[in-house]
C-alpha cells in the first residue's frame, strides 16, 4: 500500500518535471534550428509541433505546483552541441530527452498511486499516457 | 594567446567530465548506475544526462547493459580516474601551497581538473610529494632543480601508478580533516 506523498516531495518532483519539459522545449527549438537534409522541412514541422506540446505540458506542471501551494523553480541546465543534424539524428535525440520524461512522470506515479492524493495520482496518470504516445510516435517516425 | 581555443578541443567537456566521475562514483559505492541516479547525483535532468551520455556512448567512454545500467569502457575509467586524480592534486596544491581556503580549493580544482594536461598533473604529483620532505629554505631551490629535470626525463602515461598511490593517501587526509 502506498503511503502516499508529502507536499514537499510533491512540489520538488513537479520541479524536476517542470525542468525537464522546459529543457525539451528548449531542445526542440534548437534541434528545428539545426536540422538539415532532404528531410529538413518535414522534421522541422514535427519539432516545432513538439515543442508546442512542451510549452503546455510545462504549464501544466506549473500550475500543479501553485495549486499545491508551491512555487515553480526549475533548475535548467542545457548544453547544446555545435552541430548540424540529419533528420534522423534529431528525432534520435528527441526520443532521448522524450523517454527521460517519460520515465520521470512514470516514478511520480508509482510513488503517488493509491496514496489518496486522487488529482495529483489522475495528472500524473494521464502525462504518462501522453508521453507514452510521444514517445511511441518517435519511435514510429525512426522505424524502432 | 591562443591557448583559449584549446578548451574546445579538450577531450572532455566539463560537463562530460562531471557524468563520467560520477558513474565511477556511483559504481564504487553502490555497484550500479542508472540516467536517473546520475542525474540526482549532479542536480540535472534525466533528459540533460541521457543527452550527454548518447556522446559518450558514441565516443566509447560509457556502456549501458540491457537493464539500463551504466559502467564505463576501460578508457572511460582511465579519464575518470584521472580527473578525480587531478582535482584532488589541484585542491591540495592549492591549499597547502597558496594557501586558499579549503571550501574555494576544491570549487576552483572543480573547474580546471578536465582541462589540466597530464604531463602538469604529473608534475603536481611530484611537486607535493618533494615539498612534503622539505625540511630547510635552501632544500626549495634544489627541490625545483630536481623537479625541471625529472619532468623533461619523464615519459608521462597519466595517472601514474605513484601518482594514484599519492592521490589516494592525499584524500584519505582530506576526508579524515573533513570528518574532524
Amino acid at each position: 500500500m502506498n503511503q502516499g506523498i508529502s507536499r514537499e516531495d510533491a512540489i520538488e518532483r513537479l520541479n524536476g518535471l517542470l525542468a525537464e519539459e522546459m529543457e525539451a522545449s528548449m531542445r526542440y527549438l534548437h534541434l528545428s534550428m539545426m536540422v538539415q537534409g532532404l528531410d529538413r522541412l518535414i522534421v522541422k514541422k514535427v519539432l516545432h509541433e513538439n515543442l508546442e506540446e512542451t510549452l503546455e505540458h510545462s504549464e501544466q506542471v506549473a500550475e500543479k505546483i501553485l495549486q499545491l501551494g508551491g512555487c515553480p523553480a526549475p533548475k535548467i541546465h542545457v548544453e547544446f552541441a555545435q552541430q548540424r543534424y540529419s533528420g534522423r539524428e534529431a528525432l534520435q535525440e528527441a526520443l532521448l530527452f522524450e523517454q527521460a520524461a517519460l520515465d520521470g512522470y512514470r516514478d511520480l506515479l508509482e510513488r503517488v498511486d493509491g496514496g489518496g492524493d486522487v488529482i495529483l495520482e489522475e495528472f500524473a496518470r494521464q502525462q504518462v499516457s501522453v508521453e507514452s504516445e510521444h514517445v511511441a510516435e518517435l519511435k514510429m517516425l525512426l522505424e524502432e | 594567446m591562443t591557448g583559449w581555443r584549446e578548451f574546445d578541443q579538450n577531450p572532455v567537456s566539463h560537463s562530460a567530465a562531471h557524468h563520467l566521475t560520477t558513474i565511477q562514483f556511483l559504481l564504487d559505492e553502490f555497484g550500479y548506475a542508472r540516467v536517473s541516479d546520475v542525474a540526482r547525483h549532479l542536480g540535472i535532468t534525466r533528459g540533460s544526462v541521457s543527452v550527454t551520455l548518447k556522446g559518450l556512448r558514441q565516443r566509447g567512454l560509457v556502456v549501458e547493459d540491457e537493464h539500463k545500467h551504466l559502467g564505463l569502457s576501460e578508457e572511460g575509467i582511465r579519464i575518470a580516474r584521472g580527473i578525480h586524480i587531478k582535482r584532488i592534486l589541484v585542491q591540495t596544491m592549492l591549499r597547502d601551497v597558496l594557501g586558499i581556503p579549503d571550501d574555494l580549493a576544491e570549487q576552483d580544482a572543480c573547474k580546471i581538473e578536465h582541462l589540466v594536461s597530464d604531463y602538469t598533473a604529473e608534475a603536481i604529483s611530484k611537486f607535493l610529494q618533494k615539498l612534503s620532505g622539505i625540511e630547510s629554505a635552501e632544500s626549495i631551490s634544489k627541490l625545483f632543480d630536481d623537479l625541471k629535470k625529472e619532468m623533461a626525463a619523464a615519459e608521462i602515461s597519466f595517472p601514474s601508478e605513484e601518482a594514484q598511490k599519492f592521490s589516494d593517501r592525499l584524500e584519505q587526509r582530506l576526508t579524515e580533516e573533513e570528518d574532524q
